[in-house]
């Protein structure tokens, strides 16, 4: 097969792997309520699990000092002194794995304060791992083409 | 040695001396206060002076998490000093004295420990007299216990009780509220025709009558910036503070005798009927001023005035009485 | 591709050749330098706030690992300061070689040494006092005081740059990696240098100084220890030497059979594949484990650190070629087959350094105008509210360069496997394993 052919195949199969629309489950979409203690230099619970499409409201207690809760891709946050729980409530419309972290400067590991909020399951991270098997196949196949 | 290269050398020198003379010369030339976590040595310095009518202007930077700066007892907005940046305040002070400075966003568990003084020096037209407070005139003793022998069985309501406050045995004025313990009050009522709810009913529209909404609202943003860390959002005692205070009694045991002192430790439970029915305003007063000896109860004489604590008691009662909204 | 030379452009050629642009920049890294141990050291010790931290652990690393180490290999090696002010005292000037006497000892280093092993042992301690070192002002100020002072003081024992070459620990993984950038420093034509006399590139004469990182340049096939400094340019009579642009990972093409090298790129693997887990990952329990140094936690992280590196990856490494029967020693295969992982080491630590310079970049702006925490407002950034940047590309940029380097990984494989004549699959399915862990971790 014309190795010109093979690669725009490849190319293709690799876009539609990394792109092409997947069945999302219909589940209805709730309305969830987390509480998370905050501590130097982790929150419990630090993975949350939703789906997509849920009202996600998220309590930040923090117990000792002052710690924020800010969610990556959504760019919503909250912060809390000890002593007042605050409430951060949002809408997860968007798929996949996103985290959280501090922003309130709370001590040294600040900046690795970090969560992990699933809406659905991880898509980006399946299709990561296919894109990398195509390559590895596709590799080998031009390799031992070449050959 | 031929031109370029003195000239060159004559650089490289200019540049390391100044890469190290300005950032030392920029730093010894500005004075910070630095705040850290009491456990971290709290505010340094911590002694500041200042004159009477001459601005105080003050930098404060944090070393490691979000606190907060305000002086005890004077009109001013709290200010935050964040970690890593400068805040500049400026104070004036109109009479001499000893003012005390804390911080005022919960730092860790040792947040009421980060206090300093600012001594203000000058000349002052006559010394004000200072009157004790209530609790040393009426001689209570403020580390007796004060468990009420009778609790209401259900949360008395003092919507309920405003109907019933006719013919009273003892009138409603601050004095009499100030100087007796609910418990107290419900026993001056028994001679009345009234049930026993009936009765705290009326002992919790009596306690209504002697706060205002807007005190009762002032209390309960004081309670949530400094004792709910401690005290618990719910008033239960149990904050987030709680365990760490007890497990610090329990650390001390070795130092204190007896299980009733370890009790001590942990942050009273504000929803407890039998202890809190049995305080007076003026009991819960001198233990808000002069606070825990030895427990984590704070003393906060020098911070709070005299209003605010009011304020702050009025607030705690309600966990105790269902007011009107 | 074939070879591009960009020193037969003279503009190239001159500013190359000139010490003063060199000098220019030397002067800037130098006084940055000095500056960031003095911020780390007398700063605030709000690592986000102080230009040490900031300048030193996001910026610096930012440039480091996405543009100079992928783009121009030992680029940075080229103006790095540190072994500078050891340098012109052993030279006994900053610019012009006047006379050659040795100032100091000018001892060779012991054969012993003479190898990577120091680098990687420099490296591995940094690593694991890392969550300490990237947050904390004053510590990252000691280190890069300590190494310039270490660099002084080589300098005066030893012959050449023996701090750049023998113990820093960033120079182990720039070499390592200078290997797959398309940029090189080789001869022309080797007659030249055959029937050349005295070898000046290596030995100094009127015009420059001898090879600092103890290389001949005559014999240079790879860019793993030469670090762009452009001495050699200026020495060679014969304008033998040329700066040429090249295809990606030429030198992979002849994998190295040594050891030290070999484990370096496991240490580099594991080290990203670590971090990735301990500092970005939701596991509370690991960072507070790496951060309190001394604890028995640590202790116990630092032994599983160590075995990840140094027993799982290349024991499960060597496993999987075990079957690959053939003449060569296992030693060799092992060594020559783990080039493989250069590539895809470079990648897992683009990844990674992606994720937090994207982050924190808004930090820079604020360190720029308040590089002390002392209350200034330079440029009138000083108030930047932190702010997370490009996050929706962050994703797919993580998927691309860890898929990318995967591919590139596979590619080096093959190649290498045909050198020593072995079936490639092996390494191609523990590279792609790593890196579906890596990918795990990370999105």
């Amino acid at each position: 097969m014309n190795p010109r052919l093979k690669l725009l195949i490849f190319v293709i199969t690799g876009l539609v792997v990394a792109f092409a629309p997947l069945p999302v489950p219909s589940i209805a979409p709730q309305a969830r309520t987390f509480r998370i203690d905050a501590r130097q230099y982790a929150y419990s619970p630090s993975e949350l699990n939703v789906n997509p499409g849920d009202t996600v409201t998220i309590q930040l207690v923090s117990a000792d000092v002052v710690h924020g809760l800010y969610v990556d891709g959504y760019d919503v946050s909250v912060e809390a002194d000890p002593g007042q729980t605050t409430t951060l409530t949002f809408t997860a419309d968007k798929p996949g794995s996103f985290r959280f972290r501090c922003n309130v400067t709370c001590g040294a590991v600040h900046p690795f304060m970090i969560g992990k909020l699933n809406v659905g399951s991880d898509n980006w991270l399946f299709r990561s791992i296919g894109l990398a098997l195509l390559a590895v196949v596709g590799v080998i196949i031009s390799v031992k083409q070449k050959a | 040695m031929n031109r370029s290269e003195f000239l060159s050398r004559i650089f490289v020198i200019t540049g390391i001396i100044l890469a190290i003379g300005a950032p030392l010369i920029f730093w010894t030339r500005t004075p910070l206060i630095h705040a850290r976590m009491a456990e971290n040595g709290g505010w340094n310095p911590d002694i500041i002076q200042a004159e009477v009518s001459q601005p105080l202007h003050l930098k404060l930077t944090s070393d490691d998490v979000m606190h907060g700066f305000a002086v005890g007892q004077m009109d001013m907005d709290a200010v935050d000093v964040e970690p890593g940046k400068v805040t500049d305040i400026t104070l004036t002070f109109d009479k001499p004295g000893i003012y005390t400075f804390y911080c005022t966003r919960w730092c860790g568990l040792n947040h009421w420990r980060m206090r300093g003084t600012i001594e203000v020096s000058g000349s002052s037209s006559d010394p004000e007299p200072v009157s004790p407070p209530l609790y040393v005139s009426l001689n209570l003793n403020l580390d007796a216990p004060h468990d009420a022998p009778v609790v209401p069985r259900s949360m008395p309501s003092a919507i309920s009780g405003q109907q019933l406050t006719t013919d009273l045995p003892f009138d409603q004025s601050t004095d009499y509220y100030r100087a007796n313990s609910p418990y107290q009050a419900f026993t001056d009522l028994s001679n009345t025709a009234r049930t026993e709810s009936q009765r705290w009913d009326v002992v919790a529209s009596i306690w209504q009558s002697n706060t205002t909404p807007e005190s009762l609202a002032n209390g309960k943003q004081l309670y949530a910036q400094n004792c709910a860390a401690c005290h618990g959002e719910t008033g239960a005692g149990d904050g987030v503070f709680a365990d760490d205070l007890a497990q610090a009694g329990e650390a001390s045991m070795q130092t204190m005798s007896g299980a009733e002192n370890m009790m001590m430790q942990t942050p009273v439970d504000f929803t407890n009927p039998t202890q809190m029915l049995g305080a007076s305003p003026a009991l819960l007063q001198g233990k808000i001023l002069r606070g825990g000896m030895g427990t984590g109860m704070p003393m906060w004489g020098s911070i709070f005035t005299e209003e605010q604590i009011w304020d702050l008691i009025a607030y705690i009662y309600s966990f105790q009485f269902e007011y009107q909204e | 591709m074939a070879k591009i030379e960009l020193t037969r452009n003279p503009f190239i050629k001159s500013a190359l050749k000139s010490r003063y642009p060199q000098l220019a920049v030397f002067i800037i890294m130098l006084v940055g330098y000095i500056f960031a141990i003095l911020a780390g050291l007398i700063g605030t010790p709000v690592g986000s706030h102080n230009f040490s931290i900031v300048f030193v652990w996001i910026a610096w690393w930012a440039i480091l690992i996405l543009v100079a180490v992928p783009f121009f290999g030992r680029g940075w090696c080229a103006v790095c300061p540190i072994p500078l002010p050891g340098e012109w005292l052993q030279r006994g000037a900053v610019l012009s070689p006047p006379d050659k006497r040795p100032k100091w000892l000018n001892l060779r280093v012991p054969k012993m040494f003479r190898n990577i092993w120091l680098q990687n042992i420099s490296f591995l301690l940094l690593a694991l006092f890392s969550s300490v070192l990237l947050t904390t002002p004053n510590i990252t100020g000691i280190v890069l005081a300590a190494m310039l002072f270490a660099a002084i003081g080589l300098s005066t024992v030893f012959e050449r740059r023996a701090f750049c070459r023998y113990l820093c620990p960033v120079g182990g993984f720039i070499g390592l990696y200078s290997q797959t950038a398309p940029i090189e420093l080789r001869i022309k034509d080797k007659q030249v240098c055959v029937t050349c006399e005295g070898k000046p590139c290596y030995n100094g004469s009127q015009t420059g100084y001898g090879c600092p990182w103890d290389v001949f340049p005559g014999g240079l096939t790879k860019n793993t220890y030469c670090g762009l400094c452009m001495e050699c340019i200026r020495t060679c009579p014969h304008d033998n030497i040329a700066v040429n642009l090249r295809p990606f990972s030429a030198d992979l093409a002849k994998p190295s059979t040594r050891m030290d090298e070999a484990f370096k790129a496991f240490i580099m693997l594991g080290s990203a594949m670590i971090y990735a887990g301990v500092l970005l990952g939701p596991w509370g329990m690991f960072k507070d484990a790496a951060y309190n140094v001394g604890s028995s936690a640590w202790f116990v992280y630092a032994i599983i650190f160590l075995a990840i590196i140094f027993v799982i990856l290349p024991g499960f490494f060597t496993f999987g070629i075990l079957n690959t029967k053939n003449i060569l020693p296992l030693k060799q295969r092992f060594a020559s087959l783990a080039t493989a992982l250069i590539p895809l080491g470079l990648m897992f630590w683009v990844a990674f350094s992606l994720s937090f310079v994207l982050t924190n970049a808004s930090y820079i702006l604020a360190a720029l105008s308040d590089p002390l925490g002392l209350g200034w407002n330079l440029f009138g950034t000083a108030n930047t509210a932190w702010q997370p940047m490009l996050t929706t590309i962050l994703a797919p940029a993580q998927t691309l360069a860890l898929v990318g380097g995967l591919i590139w990984s596979v590619r080096t494989a093959e190649k290498a496997a045909n050198e020593v004549k072995v079936s490639s699959i092996p390494v191609i399915v523990y590279s792609f394993i790593v890196t579906s862990i890596m990918l795990w971790l990370l999105l």
